[in-house]
């Protein structure tokens, strides 16, 4: 008979999330992530001011906030037929490149690395309640050191988000056009100076670290790997005179490469407590969770850092908890040499900002990559307002429910057929589970089926 | 303060000071020993835990700090290296003791609270509702973080399906209440600070801390003499007064135009972008439009 786990609160993600798995013989056999807020951001959204989805749906996450502000942005240029300028574009994504680096540093040091190191536990907060530490007592104490280190790192990524997005989290810089300001050599050269720091804390502790982690953590290598289907929206690409920084919309399944198309995405809602005409509805019989099932032609994708580092070919080690990681490092670095390329090319003092109307009526997608993957915010104008919003986020994919054909989500798929060496205490759920970066206050919000 | 130091300018007295020499004072307790940490309790709701990354964002004092000299901290979701029902002993066995309760977000009470659940206890759902109801009571300051907190928020804008409401709701106690979408570092920290010095601070009619709550924006504002010369700006990025875009800083009580964010290098107002009201009771739906293109035209 199996054994029944349940994990609650899954702590150091952004939100609230609970793992139920099922064990026998030591071995994952069932699991489920089921996402436990809901607070309704697409019905909000509807009959106020479409400029005002910008600053709105910042909030719907407050590690990751900037990614919202950049999809519906997009979402409203798109609408709004508003093209920005290269200038625009660069300034934009130099402030999305330091949510990235905020946003990474801490998932690695705050959030990941308390999983592996033993933070000193005189402090409350770093109580555990497992002994699975392995490092050497000396490598342990560089790791508690970088782990504070770091906190000035991600608070200076956030100082030069701010520089030209007034501040963080729940900026104000960006916006139709581009950004509000403009970017002066004072503020291009402070930018300059801190990812200068942030560059070398990355190079010299954040990446040598993840690795050693990995040295004494072989086998989550080999675990927490999942379908191994890859996907991405694509993000600093396709700049008319850079080209692709970064990397483009693409999708990887069975071992090969194919362009991504926005109409293979899918929504599902067979396991969420949604009711068929999409109200809220907790007493539905087999639903377990407010997160709904993002697919791609029919099929679960994992969606990333790792995703995004083997679909551009950066890094292409393998697929588990600990590649993801390691991806995760690597992509801040290849964020803070992307923001380096944009700096170079920085016009001063160019204002990108026009006097804007909306439209009668229009609709328009904005599909962008951001930290923890693919993001997607779809609007729809009518009278002037907003009629329809829809939002699908990076955890959608990744933390996404059972569809109807039942494939099992992604972060489910990867916990099954998991080792656990101690089901009394069964680290290994909670190590697989943040590998993707579970952002459960961004995944939970009002659905409507849309031919998208 | 302003007498301590004639000849300074208030403004900039104002900025300089507050949290900062706070700080100071409980660091020269700290060396004599005479300042004993307290407890901690930051419980994330039904919110976008916007508000403990702004926390982290802070400097001098630092998140460190924090830990270090000022507080045991012994619950907060983001940060904590337990999980599953071992956190959550923290919180239940903390009942009994001393300690000063932190809260961000809202809380959903729709469905008995179920609609944001923040852990499982024995295994029954700990809604955000139960918690707050479980650990308000007792504690001896209660300090709502950010706008979902003190009011709402986002968490309730209209129509509010979760059916959020505010902490004070739930609680028949003084909760003081730091506004703010997030709330900036300093005021939280410059709160705290106070409470383990002297005790609770001076707060105004609605439990703001005064220190930080006490002058509108529109007062301090760098744009107020083009403001007072009816120069308006009808794009952004200009560098005169946005009251036209549907600035509201002429409503909102914060100290942003002297403290300012993110290690104090930039502000709204600054990034040339109207102030939206964040720290304004009624943020949103009172204070939107956010952004209008000449608000004194009929669209």
């Amino acid at each position: 008979m199996a054994k029944r786990i349940v994990i609650n609160p899954i702590t150091r993600i952004s939100g609230f999330m609970e793992i139920e798995a099922f064990i026998e013989n030591n071995i994952i056999v069932d699991a489920k992530t089921e996402g436990l807020l809901f607070r309704g951001f697409e019905k909000m959204l509807v009959g106020r001011s479409p400029f005002d989805a910008v600053y709105f749906t910042e909030r719907i996450c407050g590690i990751c906030s900037t990614a919202h502000g950049v999809a519906s942005t997009m979402a409203l240029e798109a609408a709004m037929k508003v093209i920005p300028t290269e200038q625009g574009r660069y300034l934009r994504d130099i402030i999305h490149g330091c949510e990235f680096l905020q946003n990474h540093i801490r998932h690695f040091y705050q959030y990941t690395t308390p999983d592996f190191i033993k933070l000193p536990e005189n402090y409350p907060l770093y109580v555990t309640d497992h002994n699975d530490f392995r490092l050497p007592e000396e490598k342990n104490a560089l790791l508690v050191k970088h782990y504070f280190e770091s906190l000035d790192l991600s608070r200076q990524a956030h100082e030069m988000l701010a520089v030209l997005g007034g501040k963080a989290p729940h900026n104000h810089g960006v916006f139709i056009g581009g950004i509000t300001t403009q970017a002066s050599t004072d503020k291009i050269i402070k930018i300059k100076s801190i990812l200068n720091s942030i560059n070398q804390f990355i190079r010299d502790k954040m990446i040598p670290d993840a690795y050693t982690i990995g040295e004494y953590y072989q086998d989550y290598y080999h675990n927490g790997g999942g379908y191994g289907n890859l996907l991405s929206y694509g993000c600093f690409n396709n700049y008319a005179e850079l080209g692709t920084l970064y990397v483009d919309p693409l999708a990887y399944k069975d071992g090969s490469i194919r362009p991504f198309y926005p109409s293979g995405i899918s929504e599902e809602i067979d396991y969420s407590w949604y009711s068929d005409d999409t109200e809220p509805y907790m007493d539905k019989p087999k639903a377990y969770s407010w997160v709904k099932a993002a697919r791609y032609y029919g099929i679960p994708f994992e969606t990333g850092p790792l995703a995004r580092q083997w679909l551009s070919g950066e890094y292409r080690h393998g697929i588990s908890t600990m590649d993801r990681t390691i991806a995760r490092v690597l992509e801040a670095k290849k964020i803070t040499e992307v923001i380096g390329v944009l700096l170079e090319n920085i016009t001063p003092d160019v204002s990108v900002q026009k006097e804007y109307s909306i439209p009668e009526a229009a609709e328009g997608e904005g599909l962008i990559d951001t930290t923890r993957g693919a993001l997607g915010h779809w609007i729809e104008i009518d009278d002037r307002v907003i009629s329809f919003y829809q939002i699908i986020t990076p955890s959608g994919w990744n933390l996404s429910t059972r569809s109807g054909n039942n494939l099992k989500g992604t972060a489910e798929k990867a916990l099954i057929g998991t080792t656990i060496q101690n089901s009394d205490n069964p680290v290994e759920l909670g190590r697989i589970i943040r590998s993707f970066d579970p952002c459960v206050s961004c995944q939970l919000m009002y659905i409507q089926m849309v031919g998208i | 303060m302003i007498e301590k130091n004639p000849g300074i300018c208030p403004m900039l007295n104002a900025s300089s000071g507050t949290a900062k020499n706070l700080i100071e004072k409980i660091k020269s307790e700290i060396m004599r020993n005479s300042l004993v940490k307290r407890d901690l309790i930051w419980l994330e709701l039904t919110g976008c835990s916007g508000n403990i990354i702004s926390l982290l964002n802070g400097s001098n004092p630092d998140f460190k700090f924090l830990i270090t000299n000022m507080v045991n901290l012994i619950y907060n979701n983001s940060l904590m290296a337990a999980e599953g029902e071992a956190a959550l002993d923290a919180l239940v066995n903390k009942t009994g003791s001393d300690y000063i309760l932190a809260v961000e977000g809202a809380i959903s009470t729709k469905n008995n609270g179920l609609y944001n659940i923040i852990g499982r206890w024995k295994g029954e759902p700990l809604t955000a509702l139960k918690a707050v109801q479980l650990l308000g009571d007792r504690a001896s300051h209660v300090i709502a973080v950010g706008a979902c907190a003190t009011h709402g928020g986002v968490s309730a804008a209209r129509p509010n399906p979760a059916e959020c409401v505010s902490v004070q709701s739930i609680l028949k106690r003084k909760v003081i209440k730091l506004p703010g979408c997030p709330c900036h570092p300093d005021w939280f920290l410059g709160t705290l600070a106070h409470i383990l010095l002297y005790g609770e601070p001076e707060l105004d009619d609605r439990d703001r801390h005064l220190l930080f709550y006490s002058m509108l924006i529109h007062d301090r504002c760098p744009r107020r003499s083009y403001f007072d010369n009816g120069v308006f700006a009808t794009r952004l990025g200009e560098k005169t007064c946005m009251f036209k875009l549907g600035c509201r800083g002429p409503v909102t009580r914060i100290d942003c135009p002297v403290r300012q964010w993110n290690s104090y290098v930039n502000w709204p107002i600054r990034d040339d972008t109207p102030c939206i009201g964040c720290a304004m009771f009624g943020f949103p739906d009172s204070m939107e439009p956010f952004i209008s293109y000449d608000t004194t035209r009929k669209r």
